[in-house]
């Protein structure tokens, strides 16, 4: 038997604490809790965890901060939990280096979709080298820089390569629309939210049955794109 | 006060030579026929003369025409010609009769045009004041009414530095104008005062506008000397003085009758606030601290009945955090400093990242999606529209049958962008749709579908921050469309690649 996957969980409520934990132990998961930003670090630098869970609203420290201080030695998933109207918390967050992010209240099911996504992508990143990405019924061949879908070319701008290509190389990850910028055109376009908008209308276009009801690549509002490869996540 | 005596005596200047001028012409054009008129016609013909110039320029032209033309009567006309010398008694009578009677004619006439200039000016003065009145009337606040008198006053009495003094300002620093003993004495002798200025023929007025119990303010102007001469334009200002006063008076009383009205409206919507918090929430809340006891304490219950519980429990935290979230919402579009987060973007991408959460609660449902082609994007606060959409969608789900279709149908009218979100439930009520877009307004005041009657109310404060506008019609075959109007605005011209 493998040994379970670690998952920190930094939060301070209590509550939150018991039932999430009692979530992931119930899935086989080991939890390991820590009710601060100190506290967690601490525990972080102990356990070795495959996967930190860190509520932005932390009593000791601004959560967007120990997400940069902890990306500076590690490279684990960071999924973070926070309420509702904080867009540009999560946002903040999620520039810093966090992968995703889940909405208080949320729902167990939808707990254990993300925490399970996020731990599968962990070991492919290590195999970066891969020069072929499939998802659904599309093949994107690094090498050759072509797309296809069931073998049929697809026609794609330069800029619509590229942006398909940060999206699907990070599957099931949200990124924010200042990652995909950066990644696209360079830094220098860091601010320009709309080249970002049009580009994955195109895109939409090209690869969506629906493209106002899109599967693959999904609108975090407010916050950026997430690809999803399959269709039933 | 120099410049207009000047004139004064030029135009009487010009009488004088009006009236040689007449009498002159007169006596050139009948002097060839004294033979044949008689000399009380021609006596006659120079009375005319006073009368003319008396109308037209006075007393002292009347008196002057009058003398000359008695003068020149006896040198022409009366026997011998030529000579002053009067021959008969009878001539002498006509002579002296006619200066008698032409310094009469003459002084009635000037009288009479004083008075009419008189009654005229005084006409003048009342339809100033009945405009400025009438302007007074239509203020609605005190800075409206202050701003419209000082207007007045620079308008009618060309006067210089106009401005009102409030109570509290008295003896500042900002109150050059006038010296605060000029005030006060002022407003305890309750009439206008004036005091001289360093430049001559300006005085500094101060008016005191005396039944305003918001506080007895005053006027200061700077103003000519001459505009305040006559006891009639003194009372002219101390006229404007109560009309501003009174209009004060008014403006506030109805300040503080409307601060009345918002404190009630502003005490109703608590009351319906707490009333609709307690029943929103704690019903909910009822149901779910009685179905954990019921499976805390029902150990006997079937496996599929405890799911359905809790599953029901689910349900009821679930619509708690929906009444939530639209609390915090309503709050921060009320809190009046929504920061939109603004951006060029296509309504599709919004439209489709609703659709998706509202599979999460209704996936069984069918909705309807028309989308018109080449939609142009537009600059909108992503999070907020989304709200708005959800809200109404959510709506159109809860309140019309489970089997009927909703249909979100979107397309562009002139420079707006239409969002409707259409059903096939009951439909409108028959009046004042407009009252369901208010705080905490349900169709049904007491219905057994949940909600608290916050979401339009947020959906049309989403809407006016946008610039937009939210609105309601009646669907034919039943059902009610709700729309959401937002202004499309110039869109961006972007450099885009051109390989696509």
């Amino acid at each position: 038997m493998t040994e379970p996957e670690r998952i920190l969980l930094i939060e301070d409520d209590k509550r939150i604490r018991e039932f999430v934990s009692s979530a992931l132990e119930a899935e086989g998961y080991r939890v390991f809790e820590a009710g601060s930003a100190a506290w967690g670090a601490t525990e972080a630098a102990k356990h070795k965890p495959h996967l930190v869970m860190l509520d932005l609203g932390l009593p000791d420290r601004d959560g967007t901060e120990f997400i940069r201080d902890f990306r500076g030695w590690s490279s684990v998933p960071i999924l973070i939990i926070s309420a509702r109207t904080e867009e540009k918390g999560k946002v903040e967050a999620l520039d810093a280096g966090a992968d995703d992010y889940l909405t208080k209240p949320f729902g167990v099911p939808e707990l254990l979709a993300r925490v399970r996504a996020l731990l599968r992508r962990a070991p492919a990143q290590r195999l970066d080298s891969n020069p072929i990405i499939r998802f659904g019924d599309f093949t994107i061949d690094c090498v050759s820089r072509t797309v296809s879908r069931n073998g049929e070319p697809i026609k794609l701008s330069q800029i619509e390569y590229r942006l398909l290509l940060a999206m699907a190389g990070n599957p099931g990850r949200v990124l924010t629309h200042r990652q995909l910028l950066i990644q696209v055109w360079g830094g220098q376009a860091a601010g320009n939210h709309e080249y970002l908008r049009v580009y994955v209308g195109h895109l939409r276009q090209k690869i969506e049955m629906n493209p106002a009801q899109p599967r693959h690549i999904q609108t975090e509002i407010g916050i950026g794109y997430r690809f999803n490869p399959d269709f039933n996540l | 006060m120099f410049f207009s005596r000047l004139i004064g005596k030029r135009l009487s200047l010009k009488g004088y030579v009006v009236a040689a001028f007449y009498i002159l012409a007169g006596t050139l054009l009948t002097a060839p026929l004294r033979d044949v008129l008689d000399l009380s016609n021609v006596a006659l013909l120079y009375v005319l003369a006073v009368v003319l110039t008396g109308v037209r320029y006075g007393r002292g032209v009347a008196i002057f025409a009058a003398l000359v033309g008695s003068l020149v009567f006896a040198y022409v006309f009366v026997p011998p010609h030529f000579s002053l010398a009067i021959t008969e008694v009878q001539y002498l009578l006509s002579a002296v009769i006619m200066l008698v009677v032409a310094l009469l004619v003459g002084h009635v006439t000037a009288n009479l045009r004083t008075h009419t200039e008189v009654v005229e000016a005084q006409a003048a003065r009342n339809k100033a004041l009945y405009e400025f009145a009438r302007q007074l009337t239509a203020t609605r606040s005190s800075e409206a009414v202050i701003d419209t008198s000082l207007r007045f006053l620079e308008r009618s009495f060309a006067a210089r530095q106009v401005h009102f003094v409030e109570p509290e300002h008295f003896d500042s620093a900002a109150n050059a104008l006038a010296d605060i003993a000029l005030i006060k004495a002022s407003l305890e002798r309750k009439q206008l005062l004036t005091r001289p200025t360093d430049v001559p023929a300006i005085v500094v007025a101060v008016l005191p506008l005396l039944p305003a119990e918001s506080g007895h303010g005053v006027i200061c102007l700077q103003v000519d000397g001459s505009q305040l001469e006559t006891q009639a334009q003194r009372e002219l200002l101390e006229t404007v003085g109560s009309l501003v006063a009174v209009a004060l008076e008014r403006t506030h009383y109805a300040e503080v009758a409307q601060a009345a009205e918002l404190r009630h409206a502003g005490e109703s919507l608590r009351n319906t606030i707490l009333s609709s918090l307690s029943h929103d929430i704690r019903t909910p809340l009822t149901a779910l601290v009685g179905t954990a006891d019921t499976l805390m304490l029902a150990t006997t219950l079937s496996p599929e009945k405890q799911h359905a519980l809790l599953y029901g429990l689910r349900e009821q935290a679930q619509s708690i955090n929906q009444f939530v979230n639209n609390l915090l919402d309503m709050a921060r579009l009320q809190s009046g400093n929504v920061e939109l987060n603004l951006a060029w973007q296509p309504i599709e991408e919004v439209v489709g990242a609703t659709l998706q959460q509202v599979k999460s609660i209704a996936d069984t449902r069918e909705i309807g999606l028309a989308i018109a082609p080449g939609l142009p994007p537009v600059m909108i606060d992503a999070v907020l529209i989304e709200r708005a959409l959800w809200n109404l969608l959510e709506n159109a789900i809860k309140y019309s049958p489970e089997d009927s279709p909703v249909e979100l149908n979107i397309r562009q009218l002139g420079e707006e962008i239409d969002i409707a979100v259409c059903d096939r439930g009951e439909g409108l009520p028959t009046e004042d749709v407009e009252a369901l877009f208010g705080l905490f307004q349900r169709g049904h005041a007491e219905s057994s579908i949940p909600g608290a009657g916050l979401g339009l109310a947020i959906v049309k404060g989403i809407a006016e921050a946008h610039q937009g506008r939210l609105w309601a019609t009646r669907r034919e075959g039943g059902g009610s469309c709700f729309h959401i109007t937002l202004p499309l605005g110039k869109t961006p011209c972007l450099g885009l690649e051109e390989d696509a």
